[in-house]
């Protein structure tokens, strides 16, 4: 691991999944290039619903006590505070399944957000988010992280919808330390949950050693 | 059709649930062997019979030698085909393949033994599967005929019969059952069986510990022999498994390395005590213990070793990582165990399924084995071992015990449950050194009248699939 990377996986808002075999060898099936689409989507999907568990942990919890069957008290806790998903067109759609999964009708807002050709800058062009969203927690949903400017481009359009800073959780499988490190420092409340950190990135500013461009492997747009 | 002479000469019968068949460490009992030898159509698969209706025991099987006739060479399989081969001789069959056979079956081990085709002379592709006998008992002219067979016989048994009736049975049965002529049955008769019998098979009378004469008629004898088995048997009935179990956990007791708990996170936390929570609706119940069995298994299979590899990414750039597991069987232990099969079938693409029925006595809660079905390739991989609750841990020993009958290694063996208490981890560790275990909650609470763990989510079947009482 690069000394960056290395920084990134200490931060302390970046929380990096469990680092199991298992886990290693899910992201070797969706990184090798011979990988076919359906295994593709399937093992995608299996890592999605490991990160969307773990950000959910990071959701605050009260206290409560309930009645076992057997008539005993137990102290445990319950789930605080509403939440929704925001996912970043177009790769990010390919996460809300997963977040469905875990949490039957989450209200979930879309953002379509492009590079101007002219400005070499991210664009907003499109955003529908819930109404309240100013009162929920955000699961900001991107697969990759790169150099992270879509993704914070969006978290200053949900800033500016009112979300609170540290409401928000973004859920991606890979990103390049560049990228993390620039988003923590850029967002000093937000927290990052991803499945592993890459090298960083080629000259393209594609993430080494990656797994090429996520939305057209998953949907099946590539050439 | 062709098939119709191959006749299964190997009866499984199950009357009842099976009870333990090893004791609290995990070790199989001895299956207590008979042997019942004597002439052709002496009555012996008769007397077998009525040896089997008589005791008191779930599992049995009975194993003709029928089953083991030798492969012919051509020149003697032509000779058959003209009534001119010695079926009656000892080196007719395969003694080899018998005690592989029987030597599984003593041990407690799932075994196949082979199908003879009586029509073509020859063993036919087919065999049987059989696991689970507590008395096996094997029958043939031969059966006291070879000294290790013998040595694993716990009782030898000759049935006399006169020959004249023997005879007359044997012509009746070869017409109708295996599409002889009397002619050549007869010819078979004195030219084979009569000097087998002679030379061969009423030597081995020797053997036996007890001689029955007129076969299936004597009423008298065959009354005293399953009388001193059923009193050999009861001398080995084991003690009550499940308060032994949590009974030789203490306070103090470790569990080991290999016991895997799910983190406790916030999230599994609250769903914890919405499956705890007794006025949780069905519906929740079951999204939220689904919502579990995912989360253990994603841990679980993360405690699995697996081969390193190299791969190329789109990018061109090689990665090292590693290969899922090749080769995986989950099995669910029924009922409440079966619930974590779609959560295996949403991880694990090419899985093997095996399924185990364990019930409780509704009188002492004991496990009673009624059904196991696990596919062959299960000996060769990891084996993914499924239950909702572990509470004494009788029917996860019970589990284990039986994908180790049936050739899997205890190293290879995951079991993976929601809810368990650390008696329970405690007895399989105890008797299952290499066995992985991995668990969402952990509850010590046991209720000590019918050891359910109280602070937990009561019966979790009954729950999860709406049949409360």
């Amino acid at each position: 691991m690069s000394s960056l990377a290395a920084q990134v996986a200490e931060h302390p808002r970046f929380h990096l999944l469990p680092q199991s075999n298992q886990l290693k060898a899910l992201m070797t099936i969706i990184r090798d290039k011979n990988t076919k689409r359906s295994d593709f989507v399937f093992y995608s999907d299996r890592v999605i619903r490991l990160l969307v568990e773990e950000g959910l942990n990071y959701l605050p919890v009260v206290e409560k006590e309930v009645t076992t069957p057997m008539g005993v008290p137990f102290k445990g806790v319950s789930f605080e505070g509403r939440i929704c998903g925001v996912s970043i067109m177009r790769a990010g759609e390919s996460m809300e399944q997963g977040l469905r999964d875990v949490c039957t009708s989450v209200r979930i807002g879309k953002v379509l957000i492009q590079r101007d050709e002219r400005t070499a800058l991210p664009t907003l062009y499109y955003s529908k988010l819930p109404k309240d969203i100013a009162d929920r927690w955000v699961l900001l949903l991107d697969p990759m992280l790169a150099t992270g400017g879509s993704a914070i481009k969006c978290a200053e359009v949900l800033k500016e919808a009112g979300v609170k800073e540290d409401h928000i959780l973004f859920i991606n499988l890979i990103c390049s330390p560049e990228g993390a490190l620039h988003m923590l420092e850029k967002f000093p409340g937000l927290q990052i949950i991803s499945a592993e950190v890459d090298e960083g990135m080629d000259e393209r500013k594609f993430i080494l050693p990656g797994l090429g461009d996520f939305g057209d492997r998953y949907f099946g747009t590539e050439d | 059709m062709a098939t119709d002479s191959i006749k299964s000469s190997t009866l499984m019968l199950r009357s009842a649930g099976r009870p333990p068949w090893y004791a609290a460490d995990g070790k199989n009992d001895p299956v207590y062997m008979v042997g019942v030898a004597g002439g052709s159509a002496s009555g012996k698969t008769s007397v077998a019979r009525r040896i089997v209706q008589a005791l008191d025991v779930p599992w049995v099987v009975i194993v003709s030698m029928d089953s083991f006739y030798r492969k012919l060479s051509p020149e003697e399989s032509k000779q058959a085909f003209l009534n001119n081969h010695d079926f009656d001789h000892p080196s007719s069959y395969d003694y080899t393949e018998a005690l592989r056979c029987v030597r599984d079956l003593k041990q407690g081990k799932a075994t196949s033994i082979p199908q003879y085709d009586f029509a073509k002379h020859a063993p036919s592709t087919e065999s049987q599967r059989v696991y689970g006998a507590s008395v096996v008992i094997f029958e043939g002219i031969f059966a006291l005929y070879d000294p290790t067979l013998l040595s694993m016989m716990d009782m030898k048994v000759f049935v006399d019969t006169d020959s004249d009736i023997c005879l007359a049975r044997r012509i009746k049965r070869d017409v109708t059952e295996r599409a002889r002529d009397p002619i050549g049955i007869l010819q078979q008769y004195d030219r084979f069986v009569k000097p087998a019998f002679d030379g061969f098979v009423r030597p081995t009378m020797n053997n036996a510990d007890v001689i029955i004469p007129r076969g299936l008629d004597n009423e008298v004898a065959i009354d005293l022999l399953i009388k001193h088995i059923q009193r050999q048997l009861d001398a080995r009935s084991q003690a009550l498994m499940r308060p032994a179990l949590v009974r030789q956990f203490r306070s103090e007791d470790d569990l080991s390395e290999l016991f895997f708990r799910v983190p406790e996170t916030n999230q599994v936390r609250a769903m914890q005590t919405i499956l705890y929570d007794a006025t949780t609706s069905r519906e929740d119940f079951i999204f939220y213990s689904d919502r579990l069995s995912r989360l253990v298994l994603e841990f679980g299979l993360g405690k699995l070793d697996l081969a390193p590899t190299t791969v190329t990414t789109p990018m061109g750039v090689p990665f090292d990582g590693y290969s899922l597991a090749p080769n995986v069987t989950g099995v669910t232990i029924l009922r409440a165990g079966g619930v974590m099969e779609k959560a295996l079938h949403s991880v694990v693409r090419p899985a093997h399924y095996g399924k185990i029925l364990i019930v409780g006595d509704p009188v002492t809660h004991e496990p009673r084995l009624h059904y196991v079905n696990l596919p062959p390739s299960i000996k060769d991989g990891q084996v993914l071992l499924m239950d909702s609750t572990i509470v004494s841990g009788a029917n996860a020993l019970m589990a284990v015990r039986i994908c180790l009958d049936h050739g899997v290694k205890q190293e290879n063996i995951l079991f993976m449950s929601l809810l368990a208490t650390p008696h329970g981890v405690h007895a399989i560790q105890s008797a299952f050194p290499k066995v992985k275990v991995v668990v969402a909650l952990l509850d010590s609470h046991i209720s000590e009248d019918n050891l359910l763990i109280k602070a937990g989510y009561g019966i979790f079947g009954d729950r999860y699939f709406g049949t409360e009482c």
